[in-house]
């Protein structure tokens, strides 16, 4: 390599600086979040004058939150399950097949990427107001697919433009029917392409935000809804140990994917 | 009389308006070992996937002990394969992938282990069981490939250019262990390659394909011997071709003019289509006669030398006609007509009018 890291001498100094740099920008808030979330302070004052787990305590005696985190993990659910079986189908057709307009297909398939999410949400909940979709867990999933598809035919497809059809034809050759070599052979083989799609769709739908709030009904919220209107009501310390619950769970989440990452490569 | 094992009628294969395959027709015995060898693009590929069924031919038809292939699908026509490409299944073992044929066919665990060890054992691959295809060389993923598609004692095996991306060692020492292999097992192998050298080294017999069609099927001496044609004449062994004027002939033989005044007779002829008298000698570098005098009686077309080669046993001599066309000479090393010969020397060519071939 040209610009070899051991040979920069002092100026490899100044990286490391903005490394440190990007990375506290980063860091910070959550670490901050996370900071007051155990603090005594009712008024979320920092640094806090003591800590204790108080707000953790309310967050798991409250049903509302409880409600709120479960249905959460329930659309995050529904969606991946959607999400990796429709983008598994739509990819198979975008790699193997050979029709006329298929990259276009490709790219309207990517379009909720880089449509504003606030235009989508609109859309939505007037189309799903004719359909008396709102404030219902298939509106929530349906909503919530639309933005996690790409993702996952994204992942997907570059999973299956790297596997050689001929291993395939070579599995069918062996005597196991197309649909046969594609569960035993095909889909082991792409398997990080789907557990990436799977993890994609899950995160897309467990944060997700604006959609949500335009899905939601007083009965039925979202953890990340049930924070945003709670910090309307009053400014509860109690918000700040539910996100830093949901900033764990996504810890874990991709924790859990780097070590399946190294399970696929080994 | 009793059908032939596998037969190959007049296969045709358009992609659109490209003809890929035509007029294919080959009859192949139990056992036999036979090679497609020709150019790339030249279909022999195209006629290997549709026996795998992965094509569907425009027309013709394939028939195993009598009966027709084509409405059979690929995984119930007990057909292996073995690929150019490495086409291991990298999530499970080597005994996984060479007990997947079985396993499909749910055999018992026992009847699979028995298998693999013993495949293992033919492919000289022990050892290797839990070995995952990624932590294994090319040539080694080719022998397991070949494993796996014996597993299932499949009555034709095909190849295509399984030994491509193998460096020359390798290759050689591979297709030792396939003719063992064919002799081993007396499983009937369609072969593809490009490499004539590889064809001739292996098979019983050779289909040299030209341009989707077959030029000729024969085995390796016969092709070099008496080729049918042109291409294969150019494709199998060195040749040299001279231009010449056919003055005479009846269709099996014709009687040539080389050079101004040169009158052969009696040389093979192999025409194609309409009467040209323009002819292509074809000269084989062993077959040519080399004298350092005009000969009295025969025949003979001067040349000048323009190189001597020595070449360990063989001398190699490249010499010119005197209208420009070049023309090899092979001689043992020590012979006598090569004693003091040396480059811008003017020499006599002969040859035996029976084994040379004129293409017309
Ligand atoms: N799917 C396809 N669509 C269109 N044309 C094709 C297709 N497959 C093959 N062809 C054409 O058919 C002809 C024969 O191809 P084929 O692959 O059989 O050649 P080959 O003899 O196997 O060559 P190689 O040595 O390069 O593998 C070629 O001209 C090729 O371009
Ligand atoms: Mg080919």
């Amino acid at each position: 390599m040209l610009l070899h890291f051991e040979r920069l001498g002092s100026w490899k100094w100044v990286l490391v600086g903005i490394t440190a740099l990007t990375t506290a920008f980063l860091l910070l808030p959550i670490l901050f979040i996370a900071a007051l979330s155990f603090g005594s302070s009712q008024w979320l004052i920092f640094p806090p004058p003591s800590w204790t787990l108080r707000w953790y305590r309310e967050f798991f005696a409250d049903p509302r939150w409880i409600e709120a985190a479960w249905t959460s993990f329930k659309i995050a659910a529904l969606v991946t399950v959607f999400s990796v079986g429709i983008g598994l189908c739509a990819s198979f057709a975008l790699v193997r097949g050979r029709f006329k307009g298929r990259e276009a297909l490709k790219a309207l398939f990517l379009t909720p990427m880089i449509l504003p999410v606030v235009v989508l949400a609109v859309a939505l909940y007037a189309f799903f107001l004719r359909l008396g979709l709102n404030g219902t867990v298939t509106g929530f999933v349906i909503a919530h697919l639309v933005v996690a598809l790409p993702f996952s035919i994204l992942a997907i497809t570059n999973a299956l433009e790297g596997f050689d059809k001929s291993i395939e034809d070579a599995a069918v050759l062996c005597g196991a029917s197309p649909l046969e070599a594609k569960f035993r052979v095909t889909l082991p083989a792409i398997g990080h392409g789907l557990f990436s799609a799977a993890i994609f769709s899950f995160l897309t739908s467990w944060d997700e935000v604006v959609l949500a709030i335009f899905m939601a009904s007083p009965t039925l919220q979202t953890l990340p809804v049930r924070i945003w209107t709670t910090l309307r009501q009053d400014l509860t310390p109690v918000i700040a140990s539910a996100s830093t619950l949901l900033v764990l769970f996504t810890i874990l989440l991709m924790m859990l994917v780097a070590l399946v990452r190294k399970g696929f490569k080994s | 009389m009793t059908a032939p094992f596998l037969q190959i009628r007049g296969i045709r294969k358009d992609y659109g308006k490209v003809t890929a395959v035509q007029d294919v027709s080959l009859e192949i015995r139990r056992g036999e070992f036979l090679t497609f060898l020709g150019p790339s693009g030249s279909g022999k590929s195209t006629t290997l996937y549709i026996l795998a069924g992965f094509q569907d031919p425009t027309a013709g038809d394939i028939l195993l002990e009598g009966r027709s292939l084509l409405s059979t699908p690929s995984h119930l026509r007990q057909i292996g394969m073995v690929f150019q490409r490495y086409t291991l299944f990298p999530h499970l073992t080597v005994a996984e992938n060479i007990g997947f044929p079985l396993k499909v066919r749910r055999k018992s665990r026992a009847e699979i282990d028995a298998k693999v060890k013993q495949m293992l054992e033919l492919v000289r691959l022990e050892g290797f069981e839990d070995r995952r295809p990624s932590e294994m060389s090319g040539g080694q993923q080719q022998r397991v490939a070949l494993a796996r598609a014996l597993s299932y004692d499949p009555p034709v095996l095909l190849m295509d250019e399984p030994l491509s991306a193998l460096d020359k060692k390798l290759r050689e020492e591979i297709q030792h262990e396939i003719r063992r292999i064919h002799q081993e097992t007396e499983v009937t192998i369609l072969y593809v390659t490009h490499d004539q050298e590889e064809a001739l080294r292996m098979s019983d017999r050779i289909a040299v394909f030209s341009k989707g069609v077959i030029d000729q099927v024969g085995t390796g001496s016969e092709l070099y011997a008496e080729p049918a044609t042109r291409f294969v004449a150019e494709f199998i062994g060195d040749s040299d071709f001279l231009s010449c004027a056919v003055v005479a002939s009846n269709g099996q033989s014709a009687d040539i003019r080389l050079g101004d005044d040169w009158l052969v007779e009696g040389v093979p002829l192999h025409a194609r289509g309409g009467g040209r008298n323009e002819g292509a000698l074809l000269l084989r570098p062993e077959r040519v006669q080399l004298h350092r005098n005009q000969p009295a009686a025969t025949g003979a077309l001067p040349v000048r030398v323009d190189d001597l080669t020595f070449l360990g046993s063989n001398v190699h001599v490249a010499t010119t006609t005197g209208w420009g066309e070049p023309v090899a000479i092979r001689l043992p090393f020590g012979h006598d007509a090569i004693d003091g010969l040396s480059r811008g020397d003017t020499v006599w060519l002969g040859f035996d009018p029976r084994t040379a071939h004129v293409f017309c």
